[in-house]
């Protein structure tokens, strides 16, 4: 049996010892600090969403969209999965040509997921929106699912198909042998593997610095916040085009808004608190939108810590400077929806040194040659 | 110096008065719209029962409060009707709902939370039907209205808010057709040495049992509520005696509360310690005997620190104040904080004993049956709590949504630790406890 050691519990982490596990020959060991979820994993806003992605993961997350419809299958429990739609507002005139644009763009790759509609069509799926919307760009079969119990289901998954999983054990560093085994320095002594998987959210840029290579990204921290229950009047999870917003509705009636308005981190507390003004301004942003929410009250707020890489999409691939070791991480707020695929190319990539899914643009090596350009 | 004092009880009216007579004026954010606190509710304006037949044989103690409130209003900032919803202790701030629904920054050198307590609930099935409320909360509708809750009313609860309670509804014409006390005679007896720290307190709570057993109004001691009976209202209570036996009782009102809980949640987001309180069974914020904390400016008094009832806060406001004065750099006279020390040690050393002798009914609450409604705001079961695997309440939380509604825990939160560790087979400080977010209570959005 190969040994891999997967550093971090969290849902790519998971996701990556599934997928490695299924493929048979490898003993697949999930190295968490805290325990899985505690981070932007367990607690970010579940948006499973293709709409609007970054042209260089829309490949990987159209992959993504299909692992979620048959996500039962795949690791026994659809994850709170409501496939009811994902929408991006246009507010002004100005607004709906770039929306036109954009999903053009979209099929012109051959992807046609996203569909520009009218003003009506959106009153239609949005009864309570402000009259003041001029159409919308919408991917009809996106939505959303609940985080924790995606990260239990992934748990529970990886955990049968023998994928064990230490809690409370922290990574200290990375080293490689002459004989190309890797070391992974933890607090309770070294572990040794033939792979190793960087899926530290947050933290794992500066494991990649402790082995000199490169890899930047800054701490994130979205602040989402919840109403008390409202009598249902929104299925799909809504956008806006020009200003940061994430707005859906809960199975139970509780409205979750977010968007990506940041607070306050702190990586080596492994903190992060509230930032008002921020706070304010995305519920502001929802009230002007759904009227129907302005006297709403607010009965929680929380924030999730994650990396942030300077182009906003995620590293995947292998290190440049330690052969053996993955990077799986800076997923910048939209990792959630890419889990269960990029799990699946990770682990490719980990056994077999190549994969076909489409994360090639996503490779370390851009930060390679940004360095020697700088 | 911005001084800013959170809560207008009696450990606040005294913080208040003592920081006025220093030449502070502070902030005076009260959640209410007026000041005395829960323990001396104000009845609304109109209403003119007086203060003897309202607070009995504190009427002095509170009259007292009132008339400091009413004194110091025009001297310092004041604020009622006023929520504070978060502490940031980085910047100094905290954030405030006025009664317009205005919010505002309110800016601190050093605050002094004086945030009080409230029922601590003890789940059972059907304690969310209409007809069943806390037991301070159904004291606080005598006080503040003159209301019974019913007309055949049950009290379910320990210590000396339960026979309290029971003595006021009688004096006030509605006498409680059955009143379950958990701890047994035993319990009480062991603790008697304890409780003659405070003679007075002592006696008052035997001249009550005596008045009750007068009036024909019996108190089951070591008996427990078991079920709330009735189609869409309070029906009939199911309970339990000492013996073991399990009775009937036809009711049309249930009051539950097994002593209080302090509202930490303030404390919490500034970020102070907290340690597991085994008399109390809770987890309180950590705080030296003149209310000092760990976090720089934030200091603690009252109920809202540990429970040790309205004369423990009164002195533990004044020392507060004491506090905050003297890091301010100015004199304090060393033998009035010598005073408060020696009455504050005293008063523990009773309170200490009333825990004994009246102690949270853990077990009860551990083995509450799985059909339990645990989490009203979120309708999770205790079955469901118990069907997780959860190590400790935090994840409990993530996994099934209990402590994540209306309430934040704070109602649920006690009993839910206690069911979660006897199904983990961990004491109930090996749970944890619940990680605070802002708002500590609901806020308008916009």
């Amino acid at each position: 049996m190969n040994r891999a050691l997967i550093i971090g519990g969290g849902l790519h982490g998971l996701s990556t010892a599934l997928h490695l596990a299924r493929m048979g020959g490898w003993r697949v060991t999930v190295l968490e600090r805290r325990h899985v979820g505690r981070h932007s994993s367990g607690v970010n806003a579940g948006g499973v969403r293709r709409l609007g992605r970054d042209m260089r993961e829309v490949g990987l997350s159209v992959i993504a969209a299909e692992m979620w419809a048959n996500l039962p299958k795949i690791v026994g429990d659809d994850g709170g999965f409501r496939p009811f739609g994902q929408i991006k507002l246009a507010e002004s005139d100005a607004d709906l040509p770039k929306l036109e644009a954009r999903a053009a763009a979209t099929r012109l790759r051959g992807w046609t997921h996203e569909e520009i509609i009218g003003r009506d069509e959106v009153l239609r799926l949005l009864p309570a929106v402000s009259p003041h919307v001029r159409g919308a760009m919408i991917v009809r079969d996106d939505g959303s699912a609940n985080p924790m119990r995606t990260v239990m289901a992934f748990r529970r998954a990886a955990m049968e198909a023998g994928v064990e999983i230490i809690e409370g054990i922290a990574v200290r560093g990375l080293a490689r042998r002459p004989s190309g085994t890797l070391v992974v320095e933890t607090d309770r002594g070294p572990m040794e593997a033939e792979r190793v998987a960087n899926c530290a959210g947050a933290w794992a840029s500066g494991l990649a610095a402790g082995i000199g290579e490169y890899l930047p990204t800054t701490p994130k921290a979205s602040m989402m916040i919840v109403t008390e229950r409202l009598p249902f009047f929104c299925l799909p999870t809504v956008g806006s085009a020009a200003r940061a917003l994430s707005f859906k509705q809960s199975e139970v009636g509780t409205v979750v808004i977010g968007g990506g308005h940041q607070g306050a981190n702190d990586l080596v507390a492994e903190t992060s608190s509230q930032n008002l003004m921020n706070l304010a301004k995305a519920a502001r942003i929802a009230a002007e939108i759904f009227p129907i929410v302005a006297k709403a009250r607010i009965i929680r707020s929380w924030t999730g810590i994650e990396a942030r890489t300077p182009d906003e999409v995620p590293v995947i691939g292998e290190s440049l400077v330690m052969p053996g070791l993955f990077h799986s991480f800076g997923y910048s707020g939209h990792g959630f929806q890419l889990c269960p695929a990029a799990g699946a190319a990770v682990a490719e990539l980990m056994a077999r040194g190549s994969t076909n899914m489409p994360v090639a643009e996503l490779s370390p090596a851009r930060f390679q040659q940004q360095k020697a350009a700088a | 110096m911005s001084v800013v004092v959170v809560g207008a009880g009696p450990a606040g009216v005294r913080a208040v008065e003592r920081l006025v007579e220093a030449g502070i004026r502070p902030v005076w954010i009260e959640e209410s719209p007026d000041g005395g606190g829960r323990v001396f509710q104000k009845p609304p304006p109109g209403f003119s029962r007086d203060a003897k037949a309202l607070y009995g044989a504190d009427a002095a103690r509170a009259q007292a409060i009132h008339d400091t409130v009413a004194r110091l209003r025009a001297q310092v900032d004041w604020r009622p009707g006023t929520l504070v919803w978060n502490l940031r202790p980085g910047p100094r701030l905290l954030n405030t709902q006025g009664p317009d629904g205005t919010t505002q920054e309110v800016p601190y050198e050093r605050v002094i939370l004086c945030t009080g307590a409230m029922d601590r609930a003890l789940p059972i099935p059907g304690w969310t039907k209409p007809g069943v409320t806390g037991l301070g909360a159904a004291q606080i509708a005598l006080k503040a209205q003159g209301l019974a809750i019913g007309r055949r009313v049950a009290l379910c609860g320990t210590g000396p808010l339960l026979l309290l309670l029971a003595w006021q509804l009688t004096k006030a014409g509605a006498p409680p057709a059955l009143v379950l006390e958990s701890a047994g005679w035993g319990q009480t007896l062991r603790a008697a040495p304890g409780l003659a720290w405070n003679p007075v307190g002592a006696l008052r709570g035997l001249a009550w049992r005596a008045a009750l057993r007068r009036k024909g109004v019996r108190i089951h001691a070591g008996a427990l509520p078991l079920r709330v009976e009735g189609a869409d209202s309070a029906q009939a209570l199911l309970w339990r005696d000492a013996k073991g036996a399990e009775h009937r009782t036809e009711v049309d009102g249930v009051a539950i509360g097994y002593g209080l809980k302090p509202e930490t949640q303030l404390a919490d987001l500034a970020g102070v310690p907290f340690a597991f309180d085994t008399l109390q069974r809770l987890w309180l914020p950590e705080r030296d005997r003149a209310g000092r904390t760990a976090v720089p400016g934030v200091y603690l008094a009252g109920d809202g620190a540990s429970i040790g009832g309205s004369v423990v806060a009164e002195l533990a406001g004044t020392r507060a104040a004491l506090a905050v004065i003297e890091d301010a750099g100015q004199p304090v006279d060393p033998l009035e904080t010598d005073m408060i020390h020696r009455r504050l040690w005293l008063e523990a050393r009773f309170r200490a004993a009333l825990e004994r002798a009246f102690p949270y009914p853990a077990a009860h609450a551990a083995a509450m049956p799985d059909e339990t409604l645990l989490c009203r705001c979120e309708a999770i079961t205790a079955g469901d709590l118990r069907a997780t695997d959860a190590p400790e309440v935090n994840r409990g939380k993530a996994f099934t949504r209990i402590g994540m509604g209306r309430c934040q825990g704070r109602v649920c939160g006690p009993a839910g630790a206690e069911v979660l560790a006897a199904a983990r087979g961990c004491a109930v400080q090996d749970v944890g406890r619940l990680r605070g977010q802002m708002p500590v209570k609901p806020v308008v959005m916009a």
